[in-house]
């Protein structure tokens, strides 16, 4: 945790004023406790928008009642099109669950300064992506009361799900990585709890927290053990967002479909993962500070560092996109070929560009410094990328399906308001639980910040002034990470 | 338990504090840090934490169990599907992966838990709520005859606050 | 080969013991009874042993053919219809709406009871009241001979003779055997040339066919014998009959021919003649805008051919001219006795009424000179053109009795219902060919305890009638039946497990009178106002529309058009460009009598001068539809307009047409011409079809007769994606290869060394057996009898029914589930065009027609994706799905390359739901052996494993192996063309392991190494001389 003190040292910007600094404006830490602890006095606008995600929630569990009850049939399957919204709906959340953990774990280990301000928020985005992505496995099953089917519960006559499934592979991957995630999450907040904890005042509030914190006492040992076992988890969580969505795109490797059976779509899909999942970052932490307040901690310099990577990201998903078409063309497979010709020129040209446009020449214009500081222009791009991100998912399901190897059996897909409804519902599930915690919990890392800025001194000596400025000596120096 | 607890308001006080009290051999030295400062932990110059052997020991444990799982499932109902070998092991590799990180993080979680004397159900003597906020604290186990000399290097070095507890 | 080939026949042999067994019981089994019973026998017989079938020989009377039936009766309920090996029409095959009887006797809207008309409300009366009733009508009617009609549907056998007896002892005129399909034209001409009404044919011995319209394989007289032999025809491969088909429209019969010249309307007559030598080519061709030189060709070709065999089935008002013209021909190429057999007769179609003969009675009965009319098994308010005014007519008869099953659109017209029961509840005859008698016995107790068979009605009303008394003196119409038939009880009793006895039954005593000259001529066609020729046709499921209220039929696609629960114009594809109309747009079609609107489907096998409606939809009805309640089973919740899956659905061509008949009295159905306007509408076709081309992915493939011994020819011209395939005959999976690629191969060094999973020694534990299936496409017609047979035995749900759609904000329109592809036909039958890419007319194309259902893949891709093993391989080859086991994923479905897997989007077998589809009583037919699938769970073809089962057991039971060829799945047992078998692969002794040899094999996709037990035979294209037939 503490090694979040380098970038200051290691990331140069020249170009921009005052990069030097974290946090410029921000003094002492109990002006951080002060602010980010402020935040969490609940507004009018707060309740309008719970109230308004708890509606949309609460529309999308009517649905799937309904749904349940009727059939499949009420949603807009089409066969050969089996898989439809609620999929592409699936693979859309994944993917957004996607960016926290890379910005808490990833962006850890590689030391990337911005992370600070707001792994938080990102944090809290994946779990509760996660949570809802986990939903519509379920939700697309034609009998969902049998779900647990898919999971090898112990039961009398020793039935097993079928491990050479993708689906089985998902329910591991999914179900490890809400764990680990959300663990994630809580050990960051422990620390930020205790500091609540001791700030507050009404008993019960008290207590409870002092239960959530587990008794922390920002002690020494506590802290040593705790930036180790961070470190770990950071370690271990790293690859797992990987293969998370590794094994998410298999669902589709693994089948013969056109369009689906190709060996890029492990890398292509975590690329595209991260790429929607900053994207959410943006549609939510730029608004976010603004509400809050906290420009001065979700500098315009995160912004811009983390536009970078979501240009970095967009440029690979691009890049795999013209992979694909590439790999048709010149495979001489005539299914392939027919499919692709068909994705971009035919029936679905529609949804194939506003996917090309939105994940591949929008953020382009990323590479001009001045959109990049621009908060608006982010937030507006980053509403496309969400679009274009959802769209991709459609064009991968949909298309195939519709034009496989079976000529007399093409066919075509439109969704119900079945389909939409619960596609609905799962943002007002998704928003519900985010704004519950934002309200409930510090949406930045108090403790973080703290390590950040400087802390008080009565008089500066030189030399550990210059360990402070630098943060501490990094590691591969104090030989920590020799031993780990 | 006994000890005598100053709160700080400068790091660099704190830091001297703890270098003097050291000198005077008091041993069993704690000190609270709103957020982790290395500057302490060379201070203290504890041995590194013993986490990373937990998350060794189960991570192997949990990448063994992640591949016999499917392996026995297989065999346990030997079905043919696709024309495989019914215990293909490439594809096991994912759970057996996948459960390597489920059993590993959290062994490391809680081997953290264990080895910092996490959850604390009581707050115990010796800690004060400015300690999560903007102040450094240190607190020295001791007995009442030599409290008085630790209380003397606390203040000395600027603490803010110097009490005694039991 | 079909002989060895119709597996089911050895089954046949073993059932018949148990129907011979239980023929005494079956004479037993026609009391009117209490049908709420589990096992409705008044005893039960030691026979019937509950879960074991017992079957029945029976006669078929879907149409007039009178092909033979077996009739599996399970616990006392007929559960399938099969046709009868021994039978001399069918051997054994059974079309698609002989099959479809089953819904006809089991039909949720069947008449429960009597009723009667009273004011404007209809009144459920008992039986003995409407016994009474009719009397008192008859009573009336007495004396004054000509002032009663009875309609009477044309069969065969003494039923006719009985009837008339009656009508005759009431002073009746002898009653009219009616058959709107009927080709009265053909049968005229037949009767001049030949002397008898059908004579039977023989396409082996052809050396061409040309066919004027005749629809063989579709309608046009017997169909399943003409199949049959057609099929044997083809099957000689290189040495099968060229066939020509000459009309304005491609109709199935049409896309099985090697070539089509397109025709205008009318213009038959001068291509006859200029065939036969006695017009001018020239003429002939402006006459039809055909091309001469096709013309000049054919004309050579058929002077060559001896014999040929030239059928005419012209609708046109000079269709009995184009008949004798054609009948000429016949007799030049010397084909009488050699394709035509007229010594050997089909004498179903004897003394059969004409058109003109019913259009004469109903003059009658609007000259207010009809005092009763009897109307049963026929529908003239709804097969004859509205010009003919019939409904208006039929009102001035006072007395107006029905004994018809349905609430069909005469029956509404009149005052007093006396259900009859169905063929398969009541005793009969019919003599289809001369000197052999079809008996018909009833296979179970009525459905209905209200319904009553109307020889016995008539029996009982002779009885209460003093003068008649002691002539009808049988207790029974079955008594009566067995006095007359030749042998008597013990012969009988005897013939009855066999269904057919040797004999002959009294000559018929309804004459075909000479046309009255009441009956307008219809005029020539080309003389009528309109852009386009109008043809209209009996569709080949739905016939006139009597097929309409069963499900099974409606859901089965048209095999032409492949489009379910709706009528359509057909148009070529350049008129719909010139007139801007696209697929479904709905066109308004109009006439001097009448419009229909309805939607257009650019079709490549029409005439560019000629639109085409089918017939047999548009059932009405002057009740209010807002009485039907999917859910409401009251028998009072009559469903007028011939019952929910019937009414309101389509469009009646019909009404387009004038009142016109041929010279042989034939009603003509290509009478006039329309014009056609494009209206704003649209609607999606609810049709079956994807992709009307198979894109070059060799699905259908077919190779030239010239080829077919051609060493030159390469190997893997059809193969995509795969170029330097190797082109491997036979099972590409045998039991010696491991279905993982590599040693898969037969040309595999490993071969014999690692024998692969199907090894009994394979840790994998499979047994020494690989269920397989071979499907010729030389045979195969597309007639999708085999679909409907699947539909039967497997209990697949119908789906197209409006109202079988989600509850909330659904649109509720017919076939709906179809348009999203939902159907559930675990069989179907794919028709693939080939050349003429861009539907100009004037360039002939190919069709090929291609079965396709469940490869059974050795490397099957649904298998691995499924998470909870709901379907996996098993030991004897079998791709197994467990519904119990499923969750409902869809994956396995996404993962199958021939998206052969089906999924339950609604709850189709829960009965209180509006999607259920097996509303009581129809959920009498259920198959006991097969589970009706529940809601949210993939279902596929099983190659009825529960066939394959019952076979393993009886073995076991009997202490030895399956035999060879003992048994065989629904399609391939009523395949009419005998081009499926059914077997073991791993054993050589069955038939299916040799024709799986054939030089012709192929599998679908063999390029994804899935190791398919399905293997495939090339079609046999025979093009025209120079002409090489379309590739695909």
């Amino acid at each position: 945790m503490a090694t979040t003190a380098a970038p200051s040292r290691t990331v140069e910007r020249p170009n921009i004023p005052s990069a030097a600094v974290r946090f410029p404006a921000i003094k002492d830490y109990e002006q951080v406790d002060r602010e980010i602890a402020g935040t969490l006095r609940p507004t009018l606008g707060w309740f309008a928008a719970l109230g308004i995600a708890i509606l949309c929630m609460l529309i999308g569990a009517t649905t799937w009642t309904y749904q349940i009850h009727e059939g499949l049939g009420a949603a807009g399957y089409q066969p050969p099109v089996m898989w439809g919204v609620y999929i592409i709906t699936f693979v859309f959340w994944v993917g957004i669950g996607h960016a926290g953990t890379l910005i808490s774990a990833i962006l850890y280990l590689f030391r990337a300064g911005f992370r600070t301000s707001i792994y938080r928020v990102s944090e809290a985005m994946t779990v509760f992506a996660v949570m809802t992505a986990g939903l519509f496995p379920i939700l697309h099953l034609g009998r969902p009361w049998k779900f647990f089917f898919l999971i090898p519960y112990p039961n009398w006559r020793l039935i097993w799900p079928n491990p050479k499934s993708p689906l089985v592979w998902d329910v591991f991957a999914i179900l490890t990585y809400l764990t680990i995630s959300s663990t994630f999450l809580y050990i960051g907040l422990i620390p930020d709890i205790a500091i609540l904890r001791d700030r507050e005042k009404n008993p019960v509030r008290k207590a409870i927290l002092a239960t959530l914190s587990l008794g922390w006492r920002n002690s020494d040992r506590e802290w040593r053990h705790f930036t180790r076992a961070y470190l770990f988890l950071a370690a271990f969580a790293t690859p797992l967002v990987l293969s998370v969505h590794s094994v998410v795109s298999f669902d589709f490797a693994m089948a013969l479909t056109p369009g689906w059976h190709a060996t890029i779509f492990p890398p292509y899909f975590v690329a595209g993962a991260i790429f929607s999942g900053i994207g959410m970052v943006f549609t939510i932490a730029i608004p976010l500070r603004k509400a809050f307040k906290l420009e001065h901690y979700i500098t315009l310099n995160d912004l811009d560092a983390a536009s970078k990577l979501c240009l970095f990201t967009s440029m690979v998903v691009g890049l795999a996109y013209l992979t694909e078409f590439q790999v048709a063309w010149m495979s001489g497979n005539r299914f392939e070929q027919d499919y692709f010709w068909n994705r971009v020129f035919g029936q679905w040209a529609w949804a194939a560009w506003i996917m090309l446009i939105c994940n591949m020449v929008l953020p382009l214009s990323l590479f001009s410094q001045k959109l990049r500081r621009n908060p608006t222009w982010l937030f507006i791009l980053s509403l496309f990328i969400n679009l274009g991100m959802w769209f991709e998912r459609f064009v991968i399901v949909v298309p195939s399906l519709s034009h496989e190897f079976e000529p007399w059996q093409w066919g075509s897909y439109k969704p119900t308001w079945v389909d939409y409804g619960i596609l609905l519902g799962s943002f007002g599930w998704f928003f519900m639980w985010f704004l519950l915690f934002i309200k409930q919990l510090p949406a930045m890392a108090m403790s973080e910040i703290k390590e950040v800025i400087p802390p008080r001194m009565k008089h500066p000596d030189p030399q550990l002034e210059h360990e402070l400025d630098v943060g501490y000596p990094h590691p591969s120096e104090t030989g920590e990470y020799g031993t780990a | 338990m006994q000890g005598v607890l100053g709160a700080f308001h400068e790091i660099d006080s704190a830091l001297h504090a703890i270098e003097e009290l050291k000198k005077e051999r008091f041993g069993d030295i704690t000190v609270f840090t709103p957020t982790p400062r290395h500057e302490f932990e060379h201070a203290m110059s504890h041995a590194p934490s013993k986490v990373r052997i937990y998350t060794l020991i189960f991570g192997l444990a949990g990448v063994t169990f992640g591949y016999w799982i499917p392996v026995w499932i297989s065999d346990y109902w030997p079905l043919v599907v696709g024309g495989k070998p019914v215990a293909s092991w490439v594809p096991y590799t994912i759970l057996g992966f996948e459960v390597m990180v489920l059993i590993g993080g959290l062994a490391t979680v809680f081997a953290m838990f264990a080895l910092s004397r996490v959850p604390r159900l009581t707050m115990t003597v010796g800690y004060d709520p400015r300690f999560s906020g903007g102040h450094f604290g240190v607190w020295v186990v001791t007995d009442p005859n030599r409290a008085d000399s630790a209380m003397d290097i606390l203040k000395k070095n600027g603490a803010e606050e110097v009490r005694r507890e039991r | 080969m079909s002989e060895k080939t119709g597996g089911g026949v050895k089954r046949r042999e073993f059932l018949k013991v148990v129907g011979a067994s239980s023929a005494a019981l079956a004479t037993a089994a026609c009391a009117a009874e209490d049908t709420g019973k589990l096992i409705p026998y008044l005893v039960s017989p030691d026979q019937t042993v509950p879960g074991v079938s017992t079957y029945y020989a029976t006669t078929c009377r879907e149409c007039a053919a009178a092909c033979g039936l077996i009739a599996e009766t399970r616990d006392g309920r007929a559960i399938k219809l099969e046709g009868n090996p021994d039978h001399p029409l069918n051997h054994g095959a059974l079309c698609a709406r002989g099959q479809a009887g089953l819904q006809g006797l089991y039909n949720p809207d069947r008449f429960r009871t009597p009723m009667v008309k009273e004011g404007d409300a209809w009144k459920a009366i008992a039986l003995d009241d409407a016994i009474n009733r009719l009397s008192q009508a008859v009573a009336q009617g007495r004396g004054a001979a000509g002032n009663a009609v009875f309609l009477n549907q044309h069969e065969s056998g003494s039923f006719p003779r009985f009837l008339d007896s009656w009508l005759a002892a009431f002073g009746m005129p002898a009653h009219l055997s009616v058959d709107a399909e009927a080709d009265a034209a053909a049968m005229e001409a037949n009767r001049r040339t030949y002397g008898v009404s059908w004579p039977s044919l023989d396409f082996k011995a052809a050396k061409l066919i040309v066919s004027f319209g005749a629809d063989f394989l579709d309608g046009w007289g017997a169909s399943v014998p003409q199949q049959l032999n057609y099929a044997e025809a083809r099957a000689q491969l290189d040495a099968a009959p060229r066939f020509v088909y000459i009309g304005p429209r491609r109709s199935l019969t049409g896309l099985n021919a090697d070539e089509w010249i397109a025709c205008n309307p009318g213009s038959e007559l001068a291509i006859a003649n200029a065939l036969a030598g006695k017009g001018s080519i020239q003429d002939a061709a402006t006459a039809s805008g055909a091309d001469a030189a096709a013309l000049q060709r054919i004309a050579t070709e058929l002077s060559a051919a001896k014999p040929a065999l030239v059928l005419s089935g012209v609708t046109g008002d000079n269709a009995l001219d184009v008949a004798l013209a054609v009948a000429a021909i016949n007799q030049a190429s010397g084909a009488v006795g050699t394709t035509i057999l007229s010594a050997q007769p089909i004498t179903s179609f004897d003394g059969m009424s004409r058109t003109d003969q019913v259009l004469a009675a109903v003059e009658r009965m609007r000259a207010k000179q009809v005092g009763v009319a009897f109307v049963r098994g026929v529908n003239p308010a709804h097969s004859l053109p509205r010009a003919a005014k019939f409904a208006e007519a039929f009102a001035n008869v006072p007395v107006r009795v029905s004994f018809s099953s349905y609430p069909d659109e005469t029956t509404e017209l009149c005052t007093l219902i006396i259900p009859d029961l169905h063929s398969l509840e009541s005793w009969g005859d019919a003599e289809p060919v001369r000197g052999t008698i079809s008996l018909q016995q009833p296979t179970m107790d009525p459905v209905f305890a209200g319904t009553m068979g109307t020889a016995d009605v008539l029996l009982a009303v002779a009885k209460k009638d003093a003068a008649n008394a002691a002539k009808f003196a049988a207790t029974d119409y079955r008594t009566w039946l067995f006095s007359t038939l030749p042998g008597g009880d013990k012969a009988i009793a005897a013939a009855l497990p066999k269904g057919i006895m040797a004999g002959s039954l009294g000559a018929r005593t309804t004459t075909v009178a000479a046309a009255p000259t009441a009956a307008p001529k219809a005029p020539a066609i080309a003389a009528t106002q309109g852009d386009f020729f109008l043809v209209t046709y009996p569709s080949p499921v739905l016939g006139e529309g009597r097929g309409a209220n069963k499900p099974w039929l409606q859901e089965l696609p048209d095999p032409v058009t492949k489009i379910a629960w709706s009528s359509w114009v057909e148009l070529h594809p350049e008129t719909a460009q010139r007139l801007g109309v696209d697929r479904g747009d709905i066109v308004e079609v109009k006439t001097a009598q009448g419009t229909v609107r309805a939607p257009a489907l650019p079709y490549l096998g029409i005439h560019k001068n000629a639109i085409a409606i089918p017939l047999g939809q548009g059932h009405r009805s002057a009740a209010q539809m807002a009485t039907f309640q999917p859910k409401n089973h009251d028998p009072s919740n009559v469903q007028w307009g011939y019952g929910r899956y019937a009414r309101a659905l389509g469009v009646q061509a019909l009404d387009l047409l004038p009142l016109g008949t041929d010279g042989a009295g034939g009603l003509v159905l290509t009478s006039t011409k329309a014009s056609i306007s494009k209206t704003g509408d649209h609607r999606t076709l609810p049709s079956t079809e994807g992709s009307a081309r198979q894109h070059g992915r060799g699905i259908a493939q077919a190779i030239n007769a010239a080829d077919l011994n051609n060493p030159e020819r390469p190997e893997h011209e059809e193969i995509p994606g795969d170029a330097n395939h190797a082109f491997l005959p036979g099972m590409r999976s045998p039991v010696a290869a491991d279905a993982q690629g590599e040693l898969g191969s037969p040309t595999s060094a490993n071969q014999g060394i690692l024998k692969g999973m199907y090894d009994p020694a394979d840790s994998r534990g499979m047994t020494k057996r690989r269920w397989a299936m071979t499907i010729d496409l030389a045979r195969c017609t597309g007639c999708s009898a085999c679909v409907t047979a699947c539909y039967a035995e497997n209990n697949i749900p119908t789906v197209g029914a409006y109202w079988q759609n989600a509850s909330i904000w659904a649109d509720e329109r017919p076939g709906f589930n179809i348009e999203r592809g939902r159907e559930m036909n675990w069989l179907r039958l794919e028709r693939y065009f080939e050349g003429n890419l861009d539907g100009k007319f004037g360039v002939d194309f190919e069709t090929r027609f291609v079965p396709m259902l469940c490869q059974h893949c050795g490397n099957a891709p649904c298998e691995p994706v499924c998470p909870v093993y709901a379907t996996y391989h098993a030991p004897d080859g079998l791709n197994v799905q467990v519904y119990n086991r499923c969750v409902g994923t869809r994956y396995c479905s996404n993962n199958c390359p021939y998206k052969v897997r089906y999924f339950n989007w609604f709850g189709y077998g829960e009965s209180d739901r509006k999607q259920y589809a097996f509303p009581e009583p129809l959920n009498w037919q259920l198959n006991p052996d097969v589970t009706v699938r529940g809601k949210g769970v993939m279902e596929k073809c099983t190659f009825c494993v529960q066939r394959v089962r019952e076979a393993e057991n009886r073995a076991a039971l009997e202490h030895r192996d399956v035999r060879p060829d003992e048994f065989t799945t629904a399609c391939a047992q009523a395949c009419p063309s005998r081009a499926i078998t059914f077997g073991d692969a791993a054993d050589p002794n069955w038939s299916v392991t040799q024709v799986a040899r054939d030089r012709r094999a192929y599998h679908v996709f063999e390029e994804l190494n899935t190791y398919t037990a399905v293997v495939y035979l090339k079609k046999v294209n025979h093009p025209a001389a120079g002409a090489a037939a379309p590739r695909g």
